[in-house]
């Protein structure tokens, strides 16, 4: 693990995912961002990548020289953001079938 | 590097199957190439939870499947380069009622005669264990040889080991047909990228097992089952080890006991499933639906999922929810996978239709298909996984 050379430096903070960790998951065969966060756990923390994607994305870029644009985006699930699991079982909208 | 346009065999899926599969197939010394569609792990395995769980099986055959497996993971691990997060905690299944307890109590016996280390855990156990699980629970059953591990990275790490053992990770690349000779036999593959001769092909595509093998004129009985999870964000502990409910065990050979179970969690078979994960988040789950290859989570499993974790933990409910997630399981009639030679197309085989074993049988898996290649004796005995089961229509019912 080399350290200094930027590749200490953090990408993704939920999960503490260095630059050298994401360069390691494109050498293993990673090609996009699905590829890095299965490797690297990028994008799998509490904000589930809405601060890093855009970074690990343009990594993804600048390596394999894909189009930022063009890369598949990172599979989006719900909840769109942490909600509580007391709301989200709750016993209200017995309408939803 | 160029890729080889000539193999020992083939595998073709890059879940936990085919890496278990490419990963002893090279140790063996073949030439292999393991071809993969998208991404490592990108199918089935990318979409369910890590259970090396044995107590949950019928005892006996099944058992025995995970017992073994559990042991290929043990002795596999010093050969990995890569962290599976496997953990061996054991595995809980909590009991609330007196008929539940005495049919739990019954099958232990049955279990320790398959040599599965379970005990009973009186309340009093079971409360210092896991002192946030709602009051009331009569006790539980452990198993200390459970385990976990993260699925993907046991693709991962497996397909890493069998690279370094000369097998080629062939991933974006699809197989678009299949060769054969004159004679029938397994000839090679055509993919989007090329052509590979290979006498022998191990189709391990999971729930889209059938599509390969429709490629041969084989209609491979596999169906996709949906399981939707909820995953729970970094916290401190709320329960230390995998704990499942015992009624689900319980409901499947005496339905009768499930009056009274609300029809949302019997409607999704909703069942409750905790586990920690390594990372420190935790797993809800489960539920299996038949939704055709569609991924997504619907929020009235969701919420089928949450209610029934609640009951049994209730302080889950002050957490957050930070994903939630669905995969396939590819279902057999039989509940049990198929492993073996076909017959009808010599050099296909299957290691595939797992359900909710995959993971934890991948490394049996691996092991099997590899000694049915080889022609030598197999770990365990292979009869009830044959192909030949399901050939032209035969003995298909459900389990």
């Amino acid at each position: 693990m080399s350290c200094g050379n930027k590749g200490d430096t953090v990408i993704c903070r939920c999960e503490e995912v260095t630059r050298q960790e994401i360069l390691e998951a494109l050498a293993d065969g990673a090609r996009d961002l699905r590829g890095v966060r299965i490797r690297t756990r990028a994008g799998m923390g509490l904000c589930q990548g809405k601060t890093c994607e855009r970074l690990v994305r343009q990594i993804i870029a600048e390596q394999t020289g894909v189009n930022p644009a063009e890369l598949r985006p990172a599979t989006k699930r719900p909840p769109v953001r942490p909600l509580e699991i007391g709301l989200l079982g709750r016993d209200d909208d017995d309408s939803v079938k | 590097m160029t890729p080889s346009s000539s193999v020992d065999v083939a595998v073709v899926g890059g879940g936990v199957s085919g890496a278990a599969c490419a990963y002893f197939l090279a140790k063996a010394g073949m030439k292999v190439a393991l071809v993969e569609r998208g991404d490592l792990a990108a199918g089935c395995s990318g979409g369910c939870d890590g259970n090396i769980m044995a107590q949950d099986h019928q005892p006996g055959y099944d058992t025995n499947l995970t017992i073994q497996s559990n042991r290929i993971y043990q002795q596999i691990l010093p050969e990995l380069d890569w962290d599976i997060e496997y953990t061996q905690k054991g595995s809980i299944l909590v009991i609330e009622t007196p008929e539940e307890l005495d049919f739990m109590l019954d099958r232990m016996k049955q279990q320790l005669a398959c040599g599965l280390p379970v005990r009973f855990v009186d309340q009093d156990e079971l409360y210092e264990q896991e002192p946030l699980l709602a009051p009331g629970f009569l006790g539980a059953i452990e198993c200390a040889s459970d385990a976990s591990c993260m699925p993907i990275q046991v693709a991962v790490a497996l397909a890493r080991a069998a690279r370094r053992l000369g097998a080629e990770i062939r991933t974006y690349e699809e197989v678009k047909s299949i060769k054969r000779d004159e004679q029938g036999r397994i000839a090679g593959l055509v993919t989007d990228r090329g052509e590979i001769r290979t006498p022998r092909l191990v189709n391990c595509c999971g729930a889209w097992a059938p599509f390969l093998g429709k490629m041969v004129g084989l209609d491979i009985p596999i169906i996709p089952r949906r399981g939707q999870l909820v995953v729970v964000e970094q916290t401190a502990q709320v329960g230390h080890r995998k704990i499942s409910e015992a009624h689900y065990v319980v409901a499947k050979f005496h339905p009768e006991l499930t009056e009274g179970t609300d029809s949302e969690t019997l409607k999704y078979g909703v069942a409750f499933v905790f586990e920690p994960t390594a990372s420190g988040n935790m797993l809800l789950g489960s539920s299996r639906e038949f939704a055709g290859y569609d991924t997504r989570t619907t929020y009235p499993v969701i919420r089928a999922i949450i209610r029934r974790a609640v009951r049994f933990i209730p302080a889950l409910a002050q957490l957050h929810c930070i994903r939630t997630y669905a995969g396939l399981r590819p279902y057999t009639p039989d509940h049990l996978p198929i492993i073996s030679a076909v017959e009808e197309v010599p050099g296909f085989y299957i290691a595939a239709g797992h359900e909710g074993d995959g993971i934890g049988v991948a490394p049996l898996t691996g092991q099997l298909i590899t000694q049915i290649i080889l022609g030598q004796e197999t770990t365990v005995d292979v009869t009830p996984l044959r192909w030949s089961r399901f050939a032209r229509g035969a003995g298909r019912q459900a389990g």
